[in-house]
Order: structure tokens, then C-alpha cells, then sequence
């Protein structure tokens, strides 16, 4: 029989959970790490705990990772190691449909920067208190998404009319 | 005795000077491909530097999430194009992970062995520009290019490419080695550890090339754990972190070899250590060569499309600039749903602006220099 009022969590999150104990989370796993999911608005909270305690030390942010899942919107995903501790762990957060709102966490990791500017473009994320999210790899000016779903793959073409599907944005 | 006036004076305003923008790149034979960066130079002195990327981007991931596992191995030797081995290794081993498919062990060994010839071989590349880079024009290219052809033959031999193999497949290798191909690697060994005395003698104790790199713009460990750095320039801070080592893939638990690392983490720390990795992985090449067992290299069992229902992982190697991740995440059919590249060179380049600020113009080459980028790694 199970003990449904503590629930096992895999890996790492079971440490975490021990020390951020005030930071709601669900925990699950990957096919390489443990993963845990958090609101957009206890990011901050629970990365700045990953950080600064002595016991999890999740001082390098490895990747970052944007996800476009369709109706259930936009998906933020970190990968962090520990250089002290050796561990690693996946953060998850869920942004809710037409509200692609995430906290930046430019100021707890500087490597995050670029990792962030380059989501906001290609999928429309949108980083609060980050510094300068202008184009990182497209043109300055150009204001499409082009890691969407619903971005076709080959515009040039539409735009040409060899392709007749509707592209969606215009040029 | 002439009196000047009060406003003819020589006041300190006089001294002042203006801070001028001067646009590197991105055609400039120091960027080390088509990378911009504007720097906002006072006097001699960098006070701000602005990197503009995205010249060489080709929409990898996009192009990726649309096509069949097997067609995108085409591209992913494109990202560090210096090292197409070692790419097709990280995306194989991803699609491997989410597939749970399994690879023959002599496949194993020929990997590791490829990606141990691409890592010298981005090395020797390394030594070579950046020779050109602090001064020593030509020589340095020359001596690199020397060992490179001879890497790139073997390479084109198993594959009929040079720098873009797609050697690799999910679940084993396109095809066995050529006949006598193990002891012709042995004699190539021998001559990459002549090019590699080559350099030393060429590089490493000479005062010039010493002198104009110790010391320059030395990194704190802290500082490139922030700053997310990985490969040489992060060991050359006297962090042990090699993902060969910390979490080991592939057959490297069972190989013998050492973690280089630096001291001070200054410019010549990074070549430092680049140079006593490309001996280690000389001796890795020895090792897999006595080692490699007989066998199959691909695995017999795969069907000819390959369909994965669901599940993520985060698969992550040490490329030859630092650490290569590929990030997949599957939800049934023949595609991927996502797949993102971690590219080592461009979270290195992101701590640039950082590096050089505060340095003087001449040594703003030689920093990008050292961070070894390939740029169509960096763009994606």
C-alpha cells in the first residue's frame, strides 16, 4: 500500500524538496535527469534557492530550452549542474496559452542572456527584467517566431507561390 | 613676458577624448568566420563590445523538428564544421536515448576513435589560427594544415567526405572500417604526435607567443561558472569538468586518460590545455585501436524508418569546444518534436562582451581567438 501523503520523488527533486520546502513543485523524470515543475511565479524563488543553498549548489546553468506545445502554450525548460555536488536537474515552466510571461533569470545566472534572447525570438517567450531582448540570431527587425508549430518551414516558397499554404504573418 | 589670457589655459578639458565605434567584422579574417562585433573604443582601450551573430544561421532546429532521424544527420555535421564526427556522435546518442536502441560495441569504439581524430583535429585548427591571430602568420596555418589533410584522408576513406562525414548512423556506423584501416591509423599517430612537436617547438617555448598571451585576460573559476563556459576555456581555471569524465558515455568509462587544466585561466592557460588534450586523445585513439573488438557496426534489428513514441532527454558529450548537449524530446511518429542544440561556442562567445572589456584592441582579437568558435556552431 502506498503512502499517497508522501509522494517519492526520483532522484535529486526528493533533495530538493528537503530543502525548499516551501516552493510547491511536481516532480517526474526524464530519460537523463530529474525533472520538476514549477508555476512562472515561484521560478525565481526556486532558482535562487537551487543556487545559494550550500546543499543543492546548482551553480551552472547548462541549457535552456524553449517549447512550443501548442494549446497548452509555451514551455521553458533549464538544465542545471552542479560543479561542487555533480548532480543535475531539469526545471520545467508551464506558461499558460496567449500569456508567454516567464521571470528572467539574468541576474541569478549571467549565462542565461543569450539563452533567453534566443527563445524570445524564435518562439515569443517574453522575459521579464531581462536587460536587452533584442534578435540574437535573426534580422533586428524581423518579428516572426519561427520555432512556433504553426510557422511553416519553408516561407521563402510561400512567399514565392510555390508553396500555397498560408504562411500566417506577413512580411 | 606674455601674459595669456585666463581662457587660453590649458585645462583638463582639453585632454578629453571621444569614445569611438569601430565595427569588427563580419567578413574580417580575426573573426574566424561571419561574426560582427562593434567595439566602442577610448583611446586604445575597449570600454564596450557588442557581439551580432546569426550570420551563418540555416534554422537547424526548425529543419530538424521537419524531417525523418535519419535525414537530419546531414545538418548536424554543419554545426562545428571542424568536427563533423563529434556532432553526429551527440545527435546519435540522443535519438539512441529516446529510442532505447542499442549500439554494437566495435561501433563504440570506431565512434569514440572518429570523435578523438575530430578533437585533434579542431585543435590543430585552433593552434593554427590562433598563431595567425597573435602574429606568427602563415607558419602556424601551414603546420596545422599539414596533419589536418592527413586526418581529413582517413576521414574521406570511411565515408567519402572530409569535413562532412555523416559517418554515423542511429544505432551503429554506415559501414565497417576499409581493409588494414587500424594500422594505418597507428601510423597516422605517429605523425600527429610529430605535428603536435611541431607546435610545441613552433608555440609553446616561444617568448614572443608567451609573452603576449600569459597573464591576458584571466578567468576566475567563478566567474566561468556564471558565465556558463565549458571545454578548455572553463578548465583552463583549474576546473576538472570534462563530461568524458564527470558523467561518461559512450566506452569512456573503460579508457584511461587525464583531465588537463589549467591554472589562471588566461589565454595561454586555454591553449595550454588544448595542447595536452590533443596528446590525451592520441592516447585514447591507442587504447580503442587495441581494444576494438570484431562485430557488427550497426544494429541489425532497427526497422528502416524509425519511430519513437514519446519521451525527453538531455543528452549531453564533450565536443571539441566544450560541452555539446542536444536536447530532444519525442511525441510519437518519425519526427522529433524538438530538438535544441546546447552549442559549446556559443555560450562561450555570450561571455565575450565580459572578457574583453577593459583591454586593449589588439588583445580583443586575441581573446575571441582563444575561445576557439566555429561559427556555424554558434548560429545554428
Amino acid at each position: 500500500m502506498t503512502n499517497e501523503t508522501a509522494p517519492a520523488y526520483p532522484g535529486v527533486s526528493a533533495l530538493v524538496h528537503k530543502h525548499l520546502p516551501k516552493v510547491p513543485f511536481t516532480a517526474d523524470k526524464t530519460l537523463t535527469d530529474a525533472n520538476i515543475t514549477v508555476e512562472p511565479a515561484h521560478l525565481l524563488e526556486l532558482m535562487q534557492g537551487l543556487k545559494e543553498r550550500r546543499e543543492l549548489a546548482f551553480d551552472y546553468l547548462r541549457n535552456m530550452v524553449g517549447i512550443d506545445m501548442q494549446e497548452e502554450g509555451l514551455v521553458c525548460k533549464y538544465q542545471l549542474h552542479s560543479m561542487k555536488h555533480r548532480h543535475s536537474i531539469q526545471v520545467t515552466v508551464h506558461t499558460p496559452p496567449g500569456n508567454p510571461h516567464i521571470p528572467s533569470i539574468t541576474g541569478l545566472y549571467a549565462a542565461a542572456d543569450w539563452h533567453e534572447r534566443e527563445a524570445a525570438e524564435m518562439l515569443g517567450l517574453v522575459f521579464d527584467g531581462h536587460p536587452n531582448l533584442k534578435n540574437l540570431l535573426l534580422d533586428e527587425d524581423v518579428r516572426i517566431h519561427p520555432l512556433l508549430k504553426a510557422h511553416p518551414l519553408q516561407k521563402m516558397e510561400i512567399a514565392q507561390g510555390i508553396e500555397d499554404r498560408d504562411p500566417g504573418f506577413k512580411f | 613676458m606674455t601674459v595669456w589670457p585666463e581662457e587660453r589655459l590649458v585645462t583638463a578639458d582639453d585632454f578629453n577624448t571621444v569614445d569611438m565605434t569601430i565595427n569588427v567584422g563580419p567578413q574580417h579574417p580575426a573573426t574566424h568566420g561571419v561574426f560582427r562585433m562593434v567595439l566602442t573604443v577610448d583611446g586604445e582601450m575597449v570600454v564596450d563590445c557588442e557581439p551580432y551573430i546569426g550570420y551563418l544561421h540555416r534554422g537547424l532546429e526548425k529543419l530538424t523538428e521537419n524531417h525523418d532521424y535519419r535525414q537530419s544527420m546531414g545538418w548536424w555535421d554543419r554545426t562545428d564544421y571542424l568536427a563533423g564526427m563529434a556532432c553526429e556522435m551527440a545527435y546519435c546518442m540522443a535519438v539512441e536515448k529516446l529510442g532505447q536502441f542499442e549500439v554494437p560495441e566495435r561501433a563504440e569504439y570506431i565512434r569514440v576513435m572518429m570523435v578523438e581524430l575530430s578533437r585533434i583535429l579542431s585543435h590543430l585548427m585552433f593552434f593554427g589560427a590562433f598563431g595567425a591571430d597573435v602574429g606568427s602568420f602563415g607558419t602556424s596555418f601551414i603546420y596545422a594544415w599539414r596533419e589536418r589533410e592527413r586526418i581529413y584522408d582517413f576521414f574521406e576513406e570511411v565515408s567519402g567526405d572530409r569535413m562532412f562525414p555523416t559517418y554515423f548512423r542511429p544505432g551503429g556506423l554506415q559501414m565497417d572500417l576499409p581493409e588494414n584501416y587500424e594500422d594505418r591509423v597507428r601510423w597516422l599517430l605517429g605523425s600527429i604526435r610529430q605535428g603536435l612537436e611541431d607546435f610545441d617547438g613552433l608555440l609553446t617555448g616561444n617568448e614572443i607567443f608567451v609573452e603576449r598571451c600569459r597573464g591576458l585576460s584571466p578567468v576566475t573559476q567563478e566567474q566561468a561558472i556564471d558565465w556558463g563556459l565549458s571545454g578548455a576555456c572553463l578548465r583552463s581555471t583549474g576546473l576538472p569538468y570534462d563530461i568524458r569524465k564527470v558523467e561518461p558515455y559512450s566506452i569512456y568509462d573503460r579508457l584511461k586518460f587525464d583531465i588537463p587544466v589549467g591554472k589562471t585561466g588566461d589565454i595561454f592557460d586555454r591553449f595550454i590545455v588544448r595542447m595536452a588534450e590533443a596528446w590525451q586523445s592520441t592516447k585514447i585513439i591507442e587504447q580503442c585501436l587495441d581494444q576494438m573488438p570484431k562485430g557488427l557496426v550497426l544494429n541489425p534489428d532497427l526497422p528502416k524508418t524509425l519511430r519513437i513514441e514519446s519521451g525527453e532527454c538531455y543528452v549531453r558529450t564533450e565536443g571539441t569546444k566544450g560541452e555539446y548537449g542536444v536536447y530532444a524530446m519525442a511525441k510519437g511518429g518519425n519526427k522529433p518534436y524538438r530538438m535544441k542544440l546546447r552549442s559549446p561556442s556559443f555560450c562561450n562567445l555570450s561571455a565575450l562582451k565580459q572578457m574583453v572589456v577593459g583591454h586593449y584592441v589588439a588583445d580583443a582579437i586575441i581573446i575571441l581567438g582563444s575561445l576557439d568558435i566555429v561559427l556555424g556552431e554558434v548560429d545554428k
